[in-house]
């Protein structure tokens, strides 16, 4: 399908925090109760408007586990979004965010648009870190903030559109350079001239080619 | 001349580069003829990972290379493993593919066969296992078969991509009509259908002198008269038949390959990796680099060679020797260990020739001044400067470029068949047979990957349905290594395979299970 831009996004976490379940929630609007360890890279897609404009989000949900982090390490490279997320109602992945944020830095492009994400917010009566703690994290190392709940959807759409806006919003200022895939941003082929290649990579297979 | 050849070799490099699938027929030069036709089968990933079209996409990010592996949802047969990784940006696509199954042979209706059983249930008693499988088998109809391939694409997807969805097809085909006879293993494969087999059982068959001049060992007081025997008969066990058997369908994948290239466009090559598992014993048939290696109790047993201009060197002198016109005047089936000056005409210098691993003195004439059949080292090895690989699928159109010469007489889609008798041990859950594709074993060793296997499975949970894809995953993120700065990095600071590479890790235990 024609889109405007494609972003690339990336899903960080402690395992269980239910990084795989908010993709769910957003791509395909279920809720997935069993805990289904990711144990390597999943990948999901969604077209989303924003200002009148198709996006198309391209979302790599990562394996939490520790012993995967090397691998999970090596996929930031290229994305223009990040959702780190934590559960609310567990503190210590509340506690890990510091060395998650650290990994992400080194490892991605500086422009990388990074949405904290304190999920899980069904479960008020479990709740160990308070909304004012993940919204003061937040704002000491300049991250948008929300909570969510991937089991009643609350603010799922929010979080994946908000981050889409930010990135959105870079662009016009010409913070990203767009021409750079690196930075986790297509130009759709729809923009026009520029984007034969960005057409041939989407397209697949096309039966012409011309050698002779 | 040697500009021209220079070009060759790099557009036909810059054919790999540019990579879109349809146009790249490596040497071009005209009459490829597939490039207004529709493709085969669409370019995807094997179809056992289910990709959506999206999740095909993802997998093509040249910069952040994704492992794919089998979803939690799928399984393969035996658990196998399997984790793969697309190139660093020398192709669009992942040139790579994998097909694996379970096929069920049966006897093709109509078939000759006249395998009586009157030894089977003698034979079903002996305790070497032989037997067992019979009476499992018999008593369906098919013979149920696991396959695993694994193909490497050059120059275009499409010759993988075909194969990985019908050289399965080929194996079965060959393989129906030779069902009533490899499920009867207690007696020899008959040597002329249709003829009454011999009863006595394989060790005995070899004939006394005298019962040969006799002209015969037929059951004494038998009513019938005993067929005419031969002094000398060759035995062919049945292990061989299937041999046989691969060997044809890799052929007639060629051939099918060959003859679909007017209605379709099938673009490049692939060599074939394929492991087929039949009554108790694995076939492995490789034809290219691909490469397999069983690894047993730490032990490595390698179940393959690879066929490249230099494995392949005397084969390719020697066809050239014969058949000269299929050089077209540009090239010499000579070696030399460099390329030859004019004004070294008359001096004498080392050479070898089809005949020869060692090497010569020759006096330089003219002929000599042309461009080496083979010429490159390792790696860089090529035949008439165009193709690294010497066996596998396709290629029917490849040319050297901007020449009407072709390359592909001297490709060969025979495969390399070796036997490994899983009855023979007793596996244990951390034995496995590993098949990859060149981007793995060109920056790891057999000892490297065997070490590494070790050293994971082990610290994995036996019933973890997923340790060997886990493995699997663990074998590709070593090659692949990590971006730094300088490019790919695996340990040691050495460079990581900016090839698409594949893996399959296959626990053998499932085959002592199975049969
Ligand atoms: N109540 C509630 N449970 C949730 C929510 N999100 C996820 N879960 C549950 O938390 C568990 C883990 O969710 P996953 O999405 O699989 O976790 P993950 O972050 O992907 O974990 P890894 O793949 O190991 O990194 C599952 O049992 C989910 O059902 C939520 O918003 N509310
Ligand atoms: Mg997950």
């Amino acid at each position: 399908m024609a889109y405007a831009y494609l972003f690339k996004y990336i899903i960080i976490g402690d395992t269980g925090v239910g990084k795989s379940c908010l993709l769910l929630q957003f791509t395909d609007k279920r809720f997935q109760p069993v805990h289904d360890l990711t144990i390597g890279v999943e990948f999901g897609a969604r077209m989303i408007t924003i200002d009148g404009k198709q996006i198309k989000l391209q979302i790599w949900d990562t394996a939490g586990q520790e012993s995967f982090r090397s691998i999970t390490r090596s996929y930031y490279r290229g994305a223009a979004g990040a959702l780190l997320v934590y559960d609310i109602t567990r503190r210590d992945t509340f506690n890990h965010l510091t060395t998650w944020l650290e990994d992400a830095r080194q490892h991605s492009n500086s422009n990388m648009v990074i949405m904290l994400i304190g999920n899980k917010s069904d479960l008020e009566s479990r709740r160990e870190v308070k909304k004012e703690e993940g919204e003061a994290f937040a704002r000491e190392h300049g991250l948008i903030f929300m909570e969510t709940s991937a089991k009643t959807a609350s603010n799922v759409e929010e979080a994946f559109i908000n981050t889409a806006k930010e990135i959105y919003e870079k662009i016009q200022e010409g913070v990203f350079d767009i021409n750079n895939e690196a930075n986790g941003i297509k130009i759709g082929p729809q923009h026009g001239a520029t984007n034969a290649t960005h057409a041939g990579n989407q397209g697949g297979q096309q039966a012409g080619g011309g050698c002779c | 001349m040697l500009t021209r050849v220079k070009s060759a070799v790099a557009n036909f490099m810059g054919g790999i580069m540019a990579g879109s699938s349809g146009s790249e027929h490596g040497g071009g030069g005209g009459g490829c003829g597939g490039s207004d036709l529709p493709l085969r089968f669409p370019y995807g990933r094997p179809e056992f990972l289910g990709l959506s079209q999206d999740e095909v996409e993802c997998s093509a990010d040249h910069i952040a290379r994704p492992i794919l592996i089998l979803k939690e949802t799928r399984r393969l047969p035996w658990a196998t493993g399997y984790a793969e990784v697309i190139n660093a940006g020398k192709s669009t696509h992942n040139e790579d593919q994998a097909s694996c199954e379970v096929l069920t042979v049966k006897k093709k209706a109509g078939a000759v066969t006249s395998t009586p059983n009157r030894n089977s249930k003698r034979r079903s008693s002996l305790p070497n296992g032989e037997g067992l499988q019979l009476k499992e088998n018999s008593e369906s109809d098919g013979v149920s078969c696991h396959y695993w391939s694994l193909f490497d694409g050059h120059a275009g997807s499409g010759a993988a991509v075909v194969a990985s969805r019908l050289l399965q097809h080929h194996v079965a085909e060959q393989l129906q009509d030779l069902v009533e006879i490899l499920k009867n293993s207690a007696v020899l494969p008959p040597t002329c259908l249709g003829e009454e087999p011999e009863t006595t059982p394989a060790p005995s068959r070899t004939l006394t002198r005298a019962a040969s001049l006799r002209g015969g060992v037929g059951a004494p007081g038998s009513p019938s008269a005993p067929p005419t025997r031969f002094f000398t008969e060759k035995k062919i066990p049945h292990e061989c038949l299937v041999i046989g058997a691969l060997e044809s369908a890799f052929r007639e994948m060629d051939l099918q390959i060959e003859r679909e290239r007017s209605c379709y466009n099938i673009s490049g090559g692939c060599t074939a990796l394929i492991v087929v598992c039949l009554l108790g014993k694995l076939y492995v048939a490789n034809a290219g680099d691909s490469r397999a290696i069983i690894i047993r109790n730490g032990e490595i047993i390698p179940m393959s060679s690879e066929f490249t201009p230099e494995t392949e060197r005397q084969r390719l002198q020697y066809l050239a020797f014969m058949q000269p016109h299929l050089l077209g005047n540009e090239f010499t089936h000579l070696e030399f260990p460099r390329r030859v000056q004019r004004k070294e005409l008359g001096k004498k210098m080392l050479y070898r020739d089809f005949n020869m691993t060692g090497w010569a003195y020759k006096t330089i004439e003219d002929d000599d001044l042309k461009f080496p059949l083979i010429y490159g080292e390792g790696k860089k090895a090529r035949v008439m400067a165009t193709i690294g690989v010497t066996r596998g699928l396709g290629d029917h159109d490849l040319k050297v470029h901007d020449s009407n010469i072709y390359i592909k007489p001297f490709l060969s889609s025979a495969p390399e068949v070796r036997v490994y008798d899983l009855s023979k041990y007793e596996h244990g859950a951390d034995d496995v047979l590993i098949l990859a594709t060149d981007g793995l074993w060109d920056v790891l060793s057999n000892e490297e990957v065997a070490e590494a296997i070790t050293q994971f499975l082990p610290n994995c949970d036996p019933d973890d349905p997923h340790r060997y894809t886990l493995a699997a995953q663990d074998l590709v993120m070593r090659a692949r290594g990590v971006l730094k700065d300088r490019g790919w990095r695996i340990s040691n600071d050495r460079l990581g395979s900016g090839d698409d590479i594949s893996v399959y890790v296959i626990p053998l235990i499932h085959g002592n299970k199975l049969s």
